[in-house]
């Protein structure tokens, strides 16, 4: 049987929860950094070539101007925050099974939640993209498919979380299913690797080919949205923690 | 508009719209998601208000 709270759980109400709100706020301070810098430091990227050359300012311009790319200093970011908040499902979902304290539980459904909030972020800015880019709502390209499957796995995580009545094992299901979407998120990170695509370039390598005005931006948004991730989770996580006292405290007064 | 400069520059007005929305769009996920967080600890700070009003009453 699943384990009710216990003095071995982690702590709620402590030091990560007095931080959370100050994640927040500094997340939010920290992506719109990346935003201004964005739109006013890092350049356009080079599209395909015009007929002839023309100096813009002191810089000789050879290619067209690509604004659509800027969309990339914000999709990337909240990509890697739900790839960062899988890793914590399938950590907590591993420590449910261990342990079967439903602290743990809770702790997973909350980080899968977080995790389908970035993902539909990713997703919208995506299709954005992809829209003007390629003139078509969607494209079978390997990083899309992968990124498809994994948002179809989160909401048959959920889906799979209301199907089932009993709580321990909801707890059990739900764990064995939160590991399995996690499986795919390495897939989802390295496939740009195992088959290459125009559509996704590797950026996480030695030499990414972004210059240093591109890379602050996005090193701005990365941590800023790293660290909004974070606060959300810990507030989603009181409140969740908060519903479940007060259902408990309901149904022992019921009794 | 120099036509070199028009070629240039193509793509950015065309292009204007969907950077937008897709800025827009993300910030309007996280802004939604976060007025559900807040709408939920609402309902269980009143939950948890009649509760213990209920628990005052019937002592």
């Amino acid at each position: 049987m699943a384990k009710g709270n216990t003095a071995a759980d982690p702590r709620v109400g402590g030091r990560l929860d007095a931080l959370a709100p100050w994640a927040l706020v500094v997340g939010a301070l920290l992506a719109t950094a990346g935003f201004v810098v964005n739109f006013t430091v890092a350049p356009l990227v080079n599209g395909a070539a015009v007929s002839e050359p023309a100096l813009i300012g002191d810089v000789l311009v050879g290619n067209k101007l690509l604004l659509s790319q800027k969309i990339f200093y914000w999709h990337m970011p909240v990509a890697i925050a739900s790839f960062a908040a899988l890793v914590f499902t399938a950590y907590y979902s591993v420590r449910f099974l261990m342990t079967k304290r439903s602290c743990y539980d809770v702790r997973a459904k909350t980080a899968t939640e977080i995790a389908l909030v970035f993902v539909i972020c990713t997703m919208v800015t995506g299709e954005m993209w992809t829209r003007f880019e390629w003139g078509v709502w969607w494209t079978w390209e390997p990083r899309l498919t992968t990124y498809f499957i994994l948002m179809l796995m989160i909401f048959g995580y959920f889906i799979l979380r209301n199907a089932v009545e009993d709580a321990e094992r909801r707890a059990v299901y739900a764990s064995v299913f939160g590991i399995l979407v996690f499986v795919d998120v390495p897939i989802c990170f390295l496939i740009t690797r195992l088959i290459p695509s125009s559509v996704h370039p590797v950026i996480f390598r030695t030499d990414s080919g972004l210059s240093p005005e591109m890379m602050a931006p996005l090193m701005l948004s990365l941590v800023g949205f790293a660290l909004v991730a974070f606060g959300l989770y810990r507030l989603r996580l009181r409140v969740q923690l908060m519903e479940d006292s007060l259902s408990r405290i309901q149904d022992k007064l019921e009794d | 508009m120099d036509p070199i400069l028009a070629e240039i520059y193509s793509t950015v007005l065309d292009a204007a719209p969907f950077v937008i929305a897709a800025y827009a769009l993300l910030f309007l996920v996280l802004c939604g998601y976060v007025a559900y967080i807040m709408t939920k600890l609402k309902r269980t700070e009143k939950k948890l208000a009649a509760l213990e009003e209920h628990l005052d009453e019937s002592k």
